[in-house]
């Protein structure tokens, strides 16, 4: 708007259509914004000032309750690394967690993708029924049923007919997790079926005419002609794999030993049970600039393994 | 001119857009500024016959909400200008809501406060004191001991009124006792007789001695309390005692009764997340003995079922030790320092301590009540396990130790990011040796407390 401002207000500068044309321009402009003021105020109100004030508390000791808060400078990212033992293994629980869940949920995606890629009858009942634990599978409700599923009473040990404390292992515990996790492999599985149409019928047919089986097709065509989408599925998946919060808060709440504290239950629990704002917010920024450094590697990466159909070899 | 007409139009619309949207949200917000005058506007208000809203707030089990709004209809009924709005949640949601509130400057005007938290909230100017209501007699305390109110003074200043009064207790199942053909222990058994005790209703009836538990930060407490030390040190900045070895002991003892089957292993414990006093597994008879606060029983009965049996007996103390009970307020309630109806919410809080008709509803769910007329009165109305509990507070009235200090600042943060993740899981887990935890707890314990004093 600006620009448009003194563009105009320079004298004699083109003819008077041209003029007009600004002035309209510079209306239809401000039109515009006053249509998605609304949108803006509430972006600027909820979401870029909190944005902000999160990370001025980064490097406060803010604390919600107690009114003599003061700017500590680098102490909370200081304290994270050299003497915070508990956000180290958050750290852990969330790397393992996010290194075996989500390949696991892709490869699964992907399998179930590929089975469900025929023209056989009722294949879009299916479709919907496996995409169903991914619209329900974040929620309250699943994980509750997840506990109880794994609890020492539950539906695995009445099977087995043991008594094992599945939640309460320290080995067992993040593995319940990490099975729900894989069991939510609608969004992507969806994403692999569009992208498995996509790929032309004849490139199978000149395969097999050639004697290829399938799994030389699986390999030779399915996988280079879908690295695109598992490229963009892992990116996804990535991101969300290290914000995963509602599952652990509910199923284990981090124990045992926390072995399934993952990082967004651990900054929640320091936000609003230990109510150290400044640390969590803190946290908060290094989560992000994590997230961050793991989907550039993946996107440096993707020159050596994502193939476009476009490009030359 | 049209267009300037159309932007001038548009504009308007956006901008009645905007405030419409931002309205309800702005009201709270706005709350704190008239945190002022609130005293000389709710007066007024309440002869006019204007209705106010006053705004209640505390956690609890399903049982104690439903008992808890009965009370707050009977109290509309007395009072129809007042409308109560209550809010209520587990305890660690309603935490997070109250500190949300206290943050944003909304805080309801009664709201149910803990032992462990009294000192830090009103550390933080976030409760009112109640002394002027008390001597106005808008609160009536004539049935009242002193001691009952004691819990709720800090540095003499009453900011917080007794609910009713608890203790912790072993429950033992008095039909499994007998099966077993065992004694009742004393009331002064010690940790190698309670060990003892387990051990035997283990081996006798092949389930668990005891359930819940026993390495909860409450026995430590205790174990200290009973030596006629204090966990803390006074002004919350260190841990308070010398001597590991009582608890170490104690630890030592928990593990042999967890590798014995005796007691429930920390890991079948974290395995029940979110178990409850309904859900303990002296309910459902897998286990022979365990412990709670008094008020407990009530709810653990109900879920346990008519034909059963239960003996009350005291916390077991280290050797030599004293009682390792102490009569604790159950839970209070405070009038926040950003109530809007200060004396409305006095009158609410007197109706809770003593109408009598209201406590005939809330009927001790929050532990003895502190009136002697209110206990008088529901006497004769007990069931059975409200009796026990009745009983059980008066035999231990004369014993129990005097009550420790409330928790300090430091102690939540001490429980989540020490005691437990490095102190004594390890050590239960088999990671660590019971030394080692309490090195971690002492030193590790020491930084955080520290800090939350702001040394």
């Amino acid at each position: 708007m600006n620009e448009a401002i003194s563009v105009s207000a320079q004298p004699a500068s083109g003819t008077k259509p041209a003029k007009r044309r600004k002035a309209k321009y510079r209306h239809d402009n401000l039109m515009g914004y006053l249509f998605i003021s609304p949108w803006l105020v509430a972006f600027l109100a909820f979401t870029l000032l909190p944005i902000a004030a999160s990370l001025f508390l980064a490097f406060t000791n803010y604390d919600v309750l107690n009114p003599n808060w003061k700017w500590v400078g680098l102490q909370n990212f200081e304290r994270m690394f050299t003497r915070d033992p508990r956000y180290i293994k958050s750290l852990q629980a969330t790397f393992y967690y996010a290194f075996i869940a989500i390949p696991l949920r892709l490869i699964f995606a992907l399998g179930v993708a590929m089975l469900l890629n025929t023209h056989r009858r009722g294949v879009s009942g299916y479709r919907a029924a496996y995409y169903a634990p991914s619209i329900i599978g974040g929620s309250v409700a699943v994980a509750v049923m997840w506990r109880e599923i794994f609890g020492t009473d539950g539906l695995i040990n009445a099977i087995l007919g043991t008594q094992v404390a599945w939640l309460g292992n320290p080995t067992t515990a993040i593995w319940t997790l990490i099975i729900l996790a894989v069991w939510q492999f609608g969004s992507p599985m969806l994403i692999f079926l569009a992208g498995l149409k996509q790929i032309p019928r004849e490139f199978y047919e000149a395969a097999s005419i050639d004697g290829a089986n399938g799994g030389r097709q699986f390999w030779h065509i399915t996988l280079p002609l879908l690295t695109p989408i598992i490229f963009f599925n892992l990116v996804m998946q990535l991101i969300s794999g290290f914000m995963v919060f509602t599952q652990a808060f509910i199923i284990t709440g981090g124990a045992p030993l926390d072995t399934t504290l993952f990082y967004a239950l651990y900054l929640y629990q320091r936000a609003f049970v230990s109510l150290q704002m400044g640390y969590a917010s803190a946290m908060a920024w290094v989560l992000l600039a994590i997230i961050a450094i793991m989907t550039a590697v993946v996107f440096r990466s993707s020159s050596y393994w994502v193939f476009y159909g476009s490009q030359e070899e | 001119m049209r267009s300037r007409l159309s932007v001038f139009a548009m504009l308007l619309l956006v901008a009645v857009l905007v405030l419409s949207a931002c309205a309800p949200a702005a009201a709270p917000g706005a709350a704190p500024a008239a945190e002022g005058e609130s005293t000389e506007a709710a007066a007024p208000a309440a002869d006019s016959g204007e209705k106010i809203e006053l705004r209640v707030a505390w956690w609890g089990s399903q049982d104690r909400h439903d008992r808890t709004i009965a009370a707050i209809e009977q109290f509309e009924a007395l009072h129809p200008n007042i409308d109560v709005v209550y809010e209520f949640a587990g305890w660690a949601d309603y935490w997070t809501l109250m500190t949300t509130q206290a943050a944003g400057g909304n805080l309801p005007d009664v709201m149910q406060q803990d032992y462990a938290r009294l000192e830090e909230w009103v550390s933080r100017g976030l409760l009112s004191p109640l002394d002027d209501f008390a001597a106005d007699g808008t609160l009536n305390f004539a049935n009242v001991s002193e001691s009952a109110l004691a819990g709720g003074r800090l540095d003499g200043v009453l900011y917080a009124v007794n609910l009713g009064t608890n203790s912790m207790m072993v429950v033992i199942d008095a039909d499994k006792l007998a099966e077993a053909g065992m004694e009742t222990p004393s009331p002064e058994w010690t940790f190698a007789e309670f060990e003892q005790f387990a051990t035997e209703l283990h081996d006798k009836l092949g389930i668990l001695g005891i359930s819940s538990d026993l390495s909860n930060e409450q026995l430590w407490k205790n174990t200290y309390l009973s030596l006629g030390e204090w966990v803390y040190n006074e002004d919350g900045s260190a841990l308070g005692y010398e001597d590991d070895q009582p608890f170490i002991d104690y630890l030592n003892m928990v593990k042999r009764m967890q590798d014995a089957g005796v007691a429930e292993t920390r890991e079948q414990i974290l395995a029940q997340a979110g178990g409850s006093v309904e859900t303990n597994l002296i309910v459902t008879e897998q286990a022979a003995a365990t412990y709670f606060w008094s008020n407990q029983i009530v709810a653990m009965s109900n879920a346990a079922g008519e034909g059963r049996n239960f003996i009350l007996v005291p916390m077991p103390r280290p050797d030599g030790g004293a009682s390792a009970n102490y009569l604790k307020p159950s839970q209070f309630f405070s009038l926040t320092s950003q109530a809007k109806h200060p004396q409305e919410a006095a009158m609410f809080i007197d109706f809770i301590t003593n109408d009598i008709e209201a406590n005939k509803v809330l009927m001790a769910e929050r532990g003895v009540p502190i009136s002697s007329e209110v206990r008088a009165a529901l006497e004769p109305l007990l069931n059975t396990p409200q009796r026990l509990m009745f009983d059980y507070i008066a035999s231990i009235e004369s014993t129990a130790s005097p009550i420790p200090p409330a928790d300090v600042a430091g102690h939540a943060n001490f429980i989540n990011n020490v005691y437990w993740p490095l102190a004594l899981d390890p050590f239960l887990f088999g990671q660590q040796s019971v030394e080692d935890a309490m090195r971690i707890l002492r030193e590790e314990g020491n930084i955080v407390l520290a800090e939350a004093v702001g040394q």
